[in-house]
């Protein structure tokens, strides 16, 4: 019983401390992690226009919000009015085989990588 | 706290300036050119893979210290424990290229001859199950090879190839004895015979050079149970009676092919069954395990059978029979080379139910009873080294002491000659006795006679 | 910076795991040549019944005398040895780069839990060398080269929890934490890390041995 007790005081201590953190990091803008169901590390930080600006990647939208149909990427065409994970779901499926995090991993470190620019560890998108 | 002390003033000579005048001469025939030849050719020519894999596997985790009845002995002096010796001698001379010094080896010699029973222990205690008994009998090989092998094994050595047995026994002697302990036992049994050389025998028996030097009654004793169980027996009247091995803990690998080629020969030639061998430990190791090896036999290329195995087999079967049970309490030494070395250690506590009233079990037991102290070839160095040895036995004493039995058995003539030494040596109160000794004791001396 | 970052946990990833199996191959290969030229005997005594008796047996907790006699060492070096194929293997992060470089992928440790067993495995590290100045026997055995497995242990693990913590220097941390780690592998086959192979060969024999011909066991 006195465990029982224990365990919920830290979880509502955890909670807080949590809920304290979140709420302070809010002017950070985010990706938006609510589909993964245990997200194991913070959102990735991200500010898209801002992102964009120093890229210099306004005026192509279709570089991220890309359009494919089956293996065929189709050119001229973007995505933008869909959310990544209406394609890309949480485990490959066998129309898409690039699951969701691996979508956002291999979008942002490739671009990165080849303008050797940006973020490109783990740590430095997903910031504690 | 005061006895202990008093103890330590009287046993912790300092063991550097141990004099063996074998190891002394040898030390000072040597030139640093044949030093670093001959170890040289030992630790690249004669080693393999296996002496490699254990030099570079051992993570020195220290495991193997609480194995070593030596390094428990000396209140876990860090110098005693099983790797440490591997460090001081074979790292060192890796290391060095075969470069040491005199002193160097004087130490090495110390180490491996008299501070290391080649119980084999230490590779229960290994999690990676290194061998470090056959590193230090690598060391020794190195120390036969150099020519400084402690004096009164290497005599033991000398006469083996001499004589082909332990104890420069000539051969009339050696009838002699037979014959005259056949005599002996002619008042118990009249028709009692001593078969020698009966060609087709079931049995051969074999001994330890030592019984027929100083305790022939062992003979007329085993004579008394061979009779009384109407066996078809014989022992051999030339070389290859001798079962006993010492050049096999000198590095002698040679000399200790030869010793037990001659004994299988032996026994090929009165075309036996098989060999039956008395209670010795390290002369089972010889012939099951290590000299057939170096002749090329896999495993003894005649049916050998242990004195334990073989009384076992005579009271199962009821060949021998006990009149009255042995009434003091007893506690049994399993000796290495027979429980480690061949797993005879249930048998002989069956074999002390049958015999004996009471038993008090000695723990640690069976594979992981300590060593006597006297193994592998160290109570055979002779007076020189006794006091070290006596030292070295602390942890046996205290062992044995524990049981608080009356009478200890142990089956084996080096375990038997070592515990007799600390039983001295410390005041125990406590009698040794041979399996042999109690059969002798308790059977019922009527001939067997098979039920048709 | 991008590229050498790249260099590292892409191509050397692969370089350093090349240069471990082909160490070990060479060493193995060259382990069994010397048996063959030298000590063939092996074989003749060598058994499967009784070489995997004793593996097996050394690997239940406390069967072996020796282990109950070093109970605390045995049972933090038993855990140790476990994480140290654990952690690596079923890390969120090392699995998803494999999965993105190579589309492998297999279940994986909460990063919580890894935190916490990483936590251990450093724990263990730092039991391991001051066991080697407190015991005296160990401390008797002990030379310059068993602190420098320690170290080299140490660094991948105390690197990447520092990394996963993200409390300084995190870009240098990640880059110490990725060639200590590859430094490891390629060390493997080259020095006493080797035991993870020969120590199993090692008890094999001596198992077979104690099983085979002595009828006796060897724990």
């Amino acid at each position: 019983m006195m465990k029982l007790k224990r365990f919920i005081f830290i979880t509502i201590v955890i909670l807080m401390i949590t809920a304290f953190y979140s709420y302070s990091q809010e002017e950070f803008p985010m990706v938006d992690n609510l589909i993964f169901d245990h997200p194991q590390r913070p959102a990735a930080v991200f500010d898209h226009d801002d992102h964009n600006e120093k890229a210099g990647v306004e005026e192509d939208c279709s570089i991220c919000h890309h359009v494919y149909e089956g293996k065929e990427l189709i050119k001229d065409e973007s995505s933008e009015d869909s959310l990544c994970s209406e394609c890309h779901s949480l485990k490959t499926t066998p129309e898409n085989g690039i699951s969701l995090r691996m979508a956002f991993h291999n979008r942002c470190k490739s671009c990165h990588f080849k303008s050797n620019n940006g973020p490109v560890l783990c740590g430095e998108c997903h910031i504690k | 706290m005061q006895e202990s002390l008093t103890i330590d003033e009287k046993l912790e000579p300092d063991k550097k300036d141990v004099i063996d005048e074998g190891v002394e001469a040898g030390l000072s025939r040597l030139t640093p050119q044949k030093i670093s030849q001959v170890i040289n050719q030992v630790l690249t020519k004669e080693t393999g893979p296996r002496f490699k894999a254990y030099v570079e596997t051992c993570m020195r985790c220290g495991l193997c210290a609480d194995a070593c009845n030596i390094f428990l002995s000396n209140d876990r002096d860090p110098k005693f424990s099983p790797a440490a010796k591997v460090k001081q001698t074979i790292l060192e001379m890796i290391k060095r290229k075969g470069k040491v010094s005199k002193q160097f080896l004087k130490d090495t010699v110390r180490i491996a001859h008299t501070e290391c029973n080649a119980c084999k222990r230490c590779s229960m205690y290994c999690p990676f199950g290194i061998d470090i008994a056959y590193m230090m009998l690598q060391v020794r090989r190195i120390c036969h090879k150099l020519e400084i092998t402690p004096l009164y094994i290497q005599d033991t050595v000398n006469s083996h190839s001499a004589t082909m047995n332990q104890m420069w026994v000539k051969e009339d002697e050696w009838i002699d004895t037979l014959q005259w302990q056949e005599e002996d036992a002619r008042e118990e049994f009249e028709n009692l015979r001593i078969p020698l050389d009966k060609d087709g025998a079931d049995i051969m028996y074999s001994v330890i050079a030592p019984e027929p030097k100083f305790q022939a009654g062992l003979i007329y004793q085993t004579a008394v149970i061979m009779h009384a169980a109407g066996l078809n027996w014989t022992m051999p009247s030339t070389p290859g009676w001798d079962n006993s091995n010492m050049a096999m803990y000198t590095g002698d690998f040679e000399i200790s092919a030869r010793i037990a080629q001659v004994h299988y020969e032996t026994a090929a030639k009165l075309h036996v069954k098989k060999i039956v061998m008395g209670e010795c430990g390290h002369a089972f190791r010889s012939v099951y395990d290590v000299g057939n090896r170096w002749v090329g036999w896999a495993m003894p290329p005649v049916d050998l059978v242990h004195a334990i195995d073989f009384y076992h087999d005579m009271l199962t079967s009821g060949k021998i029979r006990v009149k009255e049970k042995y009434k003091k309490t007893v506690t049994l030494h399993d000796p290495c080379n027979i429980s480690r070395g061949r797993g005879l250690h249930n048998k002989a506590r069956e074999l002390v139910n049958i015999l004996c009233e009471s038993f008090i079990e000695m723990t640690p037991n069976r594979e992981h009873n300590y060593c006597c102290g006297a193994g592998g070839g160290v109570i055979n160095c002779g007076p020189p080294w006794k006091g070290t040895r006596m030292v070295n036995s602390r942890e046996k004493k205290d062992q044995i002491e524990r049981t608080g039995a009356e009478v200890l058995i142990a089956p084996c003539h080096n375990c038997h000659s070592g515990l007799e030494d600390i039983v001295e040596h410390y005041g125990v109160d406590m009698e040794i006795k041979f399996f042999g000794d109690i059969i002798y004791e308790v059977m019922e001396k009527t001939i067997y006679q098979e039920k048709k | 910076m991008h590229s050498f970052i790249n260099f590292i946990m892409g191509p050397m990833v692969w370089i350093s795991f090349l240069i471990f199996f082909i160490g070990v191959i060479f060493r193995l290969i060259g382990l069994f040549k010397q048996i063959n030229a030298k000590e063939n005997f092996v074989y003749t005594y060598l058994s499967f019944k009784y070489s995997f008796r004793s593996i097996f047996a050394w690997l239940i907790p406390f069967l072996p005398v020796s282990t109950r006699k070093s109970p605390v060492f045995y049972s933090i070096s038993y855990v140790f040895h476990l994480l140290l194929f654990l952690i690596p293997i079923f890390l969120l992060s090392h699995v998803a780069l494999l999965e993105e470089s190579m589309h492998w992928s297999w279940v994986t440790l909460s990063d919580s839990t890894a935190d916490s067993l990483t936590l251990i495995v450093i724990f263990s590290l730092i039991f391991f060398f001051i066991r080697r100045f407190v015991v005296p026997e160990v401390k008797f055995l002990t030379r310059l080269s068993d602190f420098l497995f320690i170290l080299i242990v140490a660094l991948p693990f105390v690197t990447g929890f520092l990394a996963y913590h993200q409390f300084f220097a995190y870009r240098w941390m990640v880059i110490v934490h990725v060639l200590s780690g590859e430094l490891m592998i390629i060390l493997i086959p080259f020095t006493r890390f080797f035991h993870m192979f020969l120590a199993p060969l090692t008890r094999a024999y001596t198992g077979s041995e104690f099983g085979n011909v002595r009828h006796a066991k060897d724990w």
